[in-house]
Order: C-alpha cells, then sequence, then structure tokens
C-alpha cells in the first residue's frame, strides 16, 4: 500500500449534501443491477409470456369464440402484459432489498446523506426498468403477432404508472419485512399469480356465474387486469374510472407503506 | 509509538477547547428484546483526535457506531457530528464507516464499488470515477479493480472497506475493528494508511480488540461496558490513573472487573 505517494487530499471542506446525486447514483445501481442479470430478469419472462400468447392464443384461440367482440389472441394480451409487468416490478423490488439487507450492503445506503424518500424510490427504479423492458418487449412482439390494438395510449400510461407504483411498493415491503427467499416467493406464487389468473387475464368474469363473478370484483388484481385492458382494447368489464380508482388507492396504499418503513428505519434498521 | 502530528493537534484541539467531532449526550439504545446496548452514554471526540474505543463483546461499541451513522434507531439522547444534529444529511455527509463485518454490494465490482459510493456521497460520477482510480492505487486493488467483491480474498474486502469508508473524503472516519481477521502485513498498511490519513486532518473513531493496536494508533482511548463509558484518557494516562503497567492491565482492571464503572468520567 502506497500510503505516502497516493494518499487522499485531506478531508473535504465542501461538505454539502446533495442527495438528488444520490439518488440518481441508487437508481444507476438498481438499473445496472438488472442489466447485469438480464437472462434471469427480462429474457425469462418475456420468452414465458410469449409463450403464453402463442399456446394459448394463437393455438387454442382459433377453437374459442370472441370474447367481449374480440378475438381471443387478441383479448388475453393485456391481462398477460399486466401480469409479466406486476410480477417483474414486484419481483426486482423484494429480491434487491432483501439481498441488501441479508448482505448488509443496505447500510452504505441508509448511512448515506439522502431523504429517505429518495432511497425508497431509488429502490423502484430498477424494478420500474426491469417492467418496462419486459412490458415493453412484449407488447412490440405481441402487437404485430395478434394485431392488438392500442385504443387509449394515454389510460395505458396511466394504469402502467400505478401497476408499477404499487407492485414495486409491494415488493419493496416484502422485501424489509421477509426473513427469507421463501417469503418472497410465497407472496409471488401464492397471492400475486393466482389473484391475477383469478383477476379475468384469460376470460371475461362477466361469464362467470354468481358467486364467483362477485368474488372476482373483490380481486384487487381484476381492477389492474381491467384498467390495463381498457388502455389497449377500449373496453372492459367495469368503469374504468372505477378500475383506475381501485388501481390507484392501492398504489398510494403501498406506497406510503413503503415510505414508512424507509421514514422510520423500521425493520431496516436494528 | 504515537502519530507525531496529530497527537499534537490533538493535545491542541483538547487544551484549546477547538470543537468536537462527535459528540453523544445521554446516548441511549434498548433493543426489541430488551436489551439494554447502550445506557446513557455520554462521550465527546475532539476534532481532529485518533480516538479509540475499547471493550468487551456485546459492550455497545457498534450499537454506538450504528446510531451515529444512522443505522441503528437510538432510543434516546443526543448525537452531534461536527456540531450538526446526528442523521441530518450534512452530518451524514462528514462520516465514513468502515463496518467490522464486510458488507460489500455483491453485484459490483471493486471499482463500480467505488464509484456508486461516491454517488450516494452526492459526488459528480465523473469525481467519483477518477476518486476511485487514485483511491483503487493507494490500496493497492488495481489488480482487482474488476472483479466482483465475493470473488476478493479477505484482506482484499477489508482493503475496499477501508477504500469505500475513505472515497467521499469524510471528516470523520469510523472504523469497527478494521484489522480483526487481517494477516500482520496487511495490518501494518492499514495502520500505516489511517495515520497518514489522520495526520492530514481526519478525526478517526477506532474500535479494537486489539490493545496494542489501540496503544500504538489511538492519542486517547476510552472503555466502554454494558453500554457505558468506564474509563476515558491516554494510554499512559490509563496506566497512571489506574497504577498498571500495561493497557491490558488497564482492560482488566476496568472493563473486566467493572471497577471504573462506579467512578464518574468526564465525556
Amino acid at each position: 500500500m502506497s500510503a505516502t505517494e497516493a494518499s487522499p487530499p485531506p478531508a473535504a471542506l465542501d461538505a454539502r449534501p446533495r442527495p438528488w446525486r444520490g439518488f440518481l447514483a441508487l437508481a444507476l445501481r438498481e438499473c445496472h443491477r438488472v442489466l447485469r442479470l438480464w437472462t434471469q430478469t427480462t429474457l425469462a419472462p418475456v420468452i414465458s409470456s410469449l409463450l403464453f400468447i402463442v399456446v394459448f392464443g394463437l393455438s387454442l384461440g382459433g377453437k374459442i369464440n370472441q370474447i367481449d367482440g374480440f378475438d381471443y389472441e387478441i383479448f388475453i394480451v393485456p391481462g398477460l402484459i399486466a401480469m409479466a409487468m406486476a410480477q417483474a416490478v414486484y419481483s426486482n423490488n423484494s429480491s434487491t432489498i432483501f439481498q441488501a439487507r441479508n448482505d448488509r450492503y443496505i447500510d452504505d445506503v441508509l448511512a448515506a446523506p439522502m431523504h429517505s424518500s429518495q432511497m425508497n424510490l431509488g429502490f423502484q427504479v430498477g424494478g420500474v426498468f426491469r417492467a418496462v423492458l419486459i412490458g415493453g418487449a412484449l407488447t412490440a412482439l405481441a402487437i404485430p403477432l395478434t394485431g392488438a390494438p392500442v385504443e387509449h395510449p394515454a389510460a395505458l400510461l396511466a394504469a402502467v404508472v400505478m401497476l408499477l407504483a404499487g407492485f414495486g411498493a409491494l415488493g419493496i415491503v416484502v422485501g424489509i419485512y421477509a426473513q427469507t427467499f421463501d417469503h418472497i416467493s410465497f407472496i409471488n406464487n401464492i397471492v400475486i399469480l393466482p389473484l391475477t389468473f383469478l383477476g379475468g387475464v384469460f376470460y371475461s368474469v362477466d361469464r362467470l356465474g354468481s358467486p364467483w363473478e362477485q368474488l372476482s370484483h373483490a380481486n384487487p388484481l381484476f381492477y389492474v387486469v381491467e384498467a390495463v385492458r381498457y388502455g389497449f382494447l377500449g373496453s372492459s368489464d367495469v368503469s374504468p374510472w372505477l378500475a383506475f380508482g381501485v388501481i390507484t388507492a392501492m398504489a398510494a396504499a403501498l406506497i406510503a407503506s413503503s415510505q414508512y418503513l424507509f421514514a422510520t428505519g423500521r425493520k431496516l434498521k436494528p | 509509538m504515537q502519530p507525531r502530528f496529530g497527537f499534537l493537534r490533538e493535545r491542541v484541539a483538547i487544551i484549546g477547547g477547538m470543537s468536537s467531532a462527535l459528540e453523544l449526550r445521554g446516548l441511549s439504545k434498548r433493543y426489541d428484546d430488551g436489551t439494554l446496548a447502550l445506557d446513557s452514554l455520554d462521550l465527546d471526540v475532539p476534532e481532529g483526535s485518533f480516538f479509540g474505543l475499547l471493550g468487551p463483546n456485546g459492550a455497545g461499541k457498534t450499537t454506538l457506531i450504528g446510531a451515529v451513522c444512522n443505522l441503528v434507531r437510538p432510543t434516546g439522547g443526543e448525537i452531534k457530528v461536527f456540531g450538526l444534529p446526528g442523521g441530518s444529511l450534512e452530518a451524514r455527509s462528514m462520516i465514513g464507516i468502515a463496518e467490522q463485518e464486510p458488507n460489500l454490494d455483491r453485484f459490483l465490482t471493486v471499482r463500480e464499488t467505488l464509484v456508486y459510493h461516491g454517488g450516494y456521497y452526492g459526488m459528480r460520477r465523473q469525481d467519483a470515477i477518477a476518486r476511485a482510480d487514485r483511491i483503487i492505487d493507494v490500496f493497492d486493488l488495481r489488480a482487482k479493480a474488476d472483479t466482483r467483491a465475493p470473488k476478493l480474498s479477505g484482506g482484499m474486502r477489508r482493503r475496499l472497506l477501508l477504500a469505500r469508508a475513505l472515497l467521499h473524503e469524510p471528516r470523520l472516519v469510523i472504523l469497527d475493528e478494521p484489522t480483526a481477521g487481517v494477516d500482520v502485513e496487511l495490518r501494518h498498511d492499514l495502520w500505516r494508511y489511517i495515520r497518514r490519513l489522520h495526520e492530514q486532518g481526519t478525526s478517526i473513531l477506532l474500535t479494537t480488540h486489539y490493545l496494542e493496536e489501540a496503544e500504538t494508533l489511538c492519542g486517547e482511548i476510552a472503555l466502554i461496558s454494558a453500554g457505558r463509558i468506564v474509563a476515558r484518557d491516554t494510554a499512559d494516562g490509563l496506566k497512571r490513573r489506574y497504577e498498571a503497567e500495561t493497557l491490558e492491565d488497564v482492560y482488566l482492571k476496568t472493563v473486566a472487573t467493572g471497577r471504573a464503572s462506579q467512578e464518574p468520567v468526564a465525556p
């Protein structure tokens, strides 16, 4: 170690914190992580969702009558994209926080001069980046394959923003509370995936008999799928206002929860 | 052997009543399981000092450091860093910490670890890259600059931890047992570097189990036991006060027996 010839200069006198630079660095680090693991984080979900479209839509779709006036392969595209994006943003954020806590390198962020909201938002960015990559790739592939339209781009954008904010914050909360990776997988496999399937990705809940139709309306994921479907197809099983209202409330509650954990340090700091 | 200039500056600081790098008043921490790790602890670390904190496992050293660095939620008391409220952005930007357990980002290389750390502390990216490049040489990490942290040896991880703590040029560097599990050669390298840093004006708070390390490096030493400071002075002062020949004897008379715990100690 050549301390004498290359030692650092004396302590910096200009110690003004610049927390937005900290946020940008954290956001970049999160995107860096997604790209470093791109086969796991991006390629695999795109392939699996595309297989759903090809197998269920293009192969079996011809044998299924139109739903709500759309060919089956078109009808399932919005729900599959919503499901892939929700799973991506949740999985990414929960695992990145869990790993950072588990290996304690989260301390490097917690000790840094950043506001708690900037830490919360910085950790969100990786999941959003990953979900947008997946959603963008699926949209780019599915539209020419199936002919699915984008009837209301602004509504679609709003629905995607709420989806990403809500599921991203859920990932942060679960990643902070999780004691093992099993806890993260449990929420994904036992809660998000089934509720998304039951939320009308592959069918219209209007076709379900009572009480299943009513029960479906108690499923928050149903409103996520419906909001995204409205953006793509211009139609949905419930009023788009109701769908947007529910997903906005859900996103706000989950963001408030994740922010509470960062602001108080609960479960992040002993 | 004392670091020449740092020791002098420290004495001047104490005599002249210069400001504190770190002030703790009534600092308490009770964990959720009821363990009282810090018990209304008072401590002043003078600006420019090389300050040692000694104590057995579970005495509260790491909790104290965590509380100062926004990594532990204190349950009472006050922290000031260079006169600024502990936990404020300004205070946090002035501290660099090398924790006891290597806690390096598993996805990043040595260079990336340093550059992102600089970003977290508000450095411009190009400045962080340039600074990382310099500090990589200082700590002999050049050959491993593009290696990810999990593939580094224990010694390399220690070097990287220290390099990371210093990257943003903090005014107060906190080293939590930086030489634990390190071979003799690297330990002496680290000592030399830390001394040099101190001579350049950086305040240093060091915790260690190695008494000879504290005696060699630190201008002043505080002994902590059961979450309280039980004795504090220079190494020679402690030996005189407890009529001991070595710092180890002082340690045994104070921390191990708790003899000094009843005596008032100036913060």
